[in-house]
């Protein structure tokens, strides 16, 4: 009777023992804040890299109009000199600058003629639709080896486009009316197998209303 | 002192034997790149190997192409005969991105670099680059399309490709990534088809029955948005509900010309052959600093581009 007893309170503690090592209790915001740890912030690097080298970096955005005359002249040269893309393939990417005259505002983009009026060429500035990785790429300081997997990449450019969509455009579609004049810096898309000149598009990065 | 001569010239003789022995593709000849294809019963998956080799052999190097017939099993076995018979590098389209994690340790062990092309393998460290069509990019632009098409409101269908499959969730996240900003947009249905037209075309069939006011339909690939095409002339409803694929296949192509589908997005397998067969030529000429996922742009084909892809559709 004495060894049951026994033999059972050695089962009873071993199994304390057993049970009491195999549960383990933690806060769930502990839980989740270790998982994040080491992680890919897209969010802060976009916010870093708009402050630090985008805006910086507007000063070597080039001349829309200028730029178009020489992809008219020179398709070759521009996108071998002025476009940048993080990846291969016939996608390149242009950091551009330019004035012109609001013609329309649309439900998803702004109608501008180009300015000074002789340039006789009209462009859409993007409002609605800004996705994609052409302000991330058009700088062209950015290195694909800067990133451990393309799903980071990614999530920059959808950072960034973010910002664009909340911060840059609201302000000025509130204020912007047809016959404004605006002064824009930006990015456009441009196919360098099947380029088509009569569809550019600008994804803003700044813009500014400049009335008289 | 002849003795200790005698030892020491024979020790240096074994050690030009062991030494010629060990090296691959020792004086004039040329090194071998292995091009090792998950399956050659597709096409697509042909010109891709097709194209490898061509151009390896372009760059000077003899290319020899395996068929891994999408059973890892066999594509092990050639892993082990390429390294085995001397072939310097792999030029790889995987047959599963974690069962091929193995295979590419297994050269990278020998010293053999391994350049994915198309598919990739979950290891960030396995193969020396992957080079990878950018296919959640090319999706946000088909999203963006998608929303306009759809003038940000409706119901609609996704067909998923293998759930496997990085493409198929690659696809999935940037097409979502638009789309979902639109409230409006209802996904009334989400289902795989494996990237198969005719279980596409069941699958759709089936969505039907319950969702027969659907506007559109987003296909992980073209086979798919071929199937969903089909069951959308067999319940009467082509003319209502917009199709997109993603690859730009010719029939898909052909197909946008014709009004029949909306959008696809095109790949360039070429372009992912060759440059693997460049990265493979740079390696042996010393270079070492790969990205180790290298995107290509996927560019997206609709109605109003349509003549400038015919041709790239067809090659």
């Amino acid at each position: 009777m004495q060894k049951k007893v026994i033999k059972y309170t050695v089962a009873l503690i071993l199994l304390l023992v057993v049970g009491y090592n195999s549960v383990y209790i933690k806060k769930l915001s502990e839980v989740k804040a270790a998982s994040t740890v080491g992680k890919f912030d897209a969010a802060a690097y976009a916010q870093t890299f708009w402050k630090e080298k985008l805006t910086p970096g507007l000063t070597k955005a080039n001349n829309l109009p200028e730029l178009l005359t020489l992809l008219k002249s020179e398709k070759e040269n521009a996108f071998k000199n002025y476009s940048h893309a993080l990846g291969i393939g016939n996608l390149r990417y242009f950091l551009i600058k330019g004035e012109g005259k609001i013609t329309a505002i649309n439900e998803n983009d702004i109608s501008v003629t180009l300015l000074p009026d002789s340039v006789g060429k009209d462009v859409k500035i993007a409002t609605e639709f800004v996705y994609g990785n052409a302000v991330r790429d058009a700088l062209g300081i950015l290195s694909i080896n800067d990133f451990s997997n393309t799903m980071d990449m990614n999530n920059v450019s959808a950072e960034l486009n973010k910002k664009i969509r909340t911060e840059i455009i609201p302000p000025f579609r509130a204020q912007a009316k047809k016959g404004d004049v605006v002064a824009f810096t930006g990015a456009i898309e441009l196919n360098q197998a099947h380029l088509r000149l009569d569809e550019i598009e600008v994804i803003p990065v700044s813009l500014k209303l400049v009335r008289d | 002192m002849r003795n200790k001569l005698t030892i020491l010239l024979s020790l240096l003789l074994t050690l030009l034997v062991v030494g010629s022995c060990g090296k691959k593709n020792g004086g004039d000849e040329p090194k071998k790149i292995a091009v090792i294809i998950s399956t050659l019963n597709n096409p697509w998956f042909v010109v891709l190997a097709e194209t490898a080799a061509e151009k390896a052999r372009a760059l000077g190097y003899e290319a020899k192409i395996f068929d891994s017939q999408n059973n890892t099993a066999l594509e092990t076995d050639h892993f082990e005969n390429a390294i085995a018979s001397g072939f310097s590098a792999v030029l790889f389209n995987p047959t599963d991105a974690d069962g091929s994690i193995v295979n590419v340790l297994k050269a990278k062990e020998a010293g053999v670099p391994v350049f994915c092309m198309d598919r990739e393998v979950n290891s960030p460290e396995a193969a020396t680059s992957q080079i990878l069509s950018d296919s959640y990019s090319g999706c946000v632009t088909i999203g963006k399309y998608f929303v306009q098409q759809m003038n940000k409101k409706g119901k609609y269908v996704e067909l998923l490709g293998l759930v496997g499959d990085n493409n198929t969730w690659a696809r999935s996240k940037g097409f979502h990534s638009v789309v979902d900003n639109y409230p409006d947009l209802k996904m009334v249905a989400q289902q795989s088809a494996d990237f198969d037209r005719n279980k596409a075309m069941e699958v759709l069939e089936s969505i039907l029955q319950a969702n027969p006011d659907i506007t559109a339909v987003f296909c992980g690939n073209d086979a798919m948005a071929m199937g969903a095409y089909q069951a959308l002339v067999a319940a009467g409803l082509a003319n209502k509900v917009k199709v997109f694929g993603f690859d730009g296949a010719q029939d898909v192509v052909g197909s946008i010309k014709e009004g029949k589908i909306v959008a696809t997005g095109m790949q360039y397998p070429k372009v992912m052959a060759q440059t693997a067969a460049t990265f493979a030529d740079e390696y042996f000429k010393g270079k070492r600093d790969f990205p180790k996922k290298m995107p290509v742009a996927v560019e997206m084909v609709n109605q109003q581009n349509v003549s400038d892809y015919l041709e790239v559709a067809k090659n």
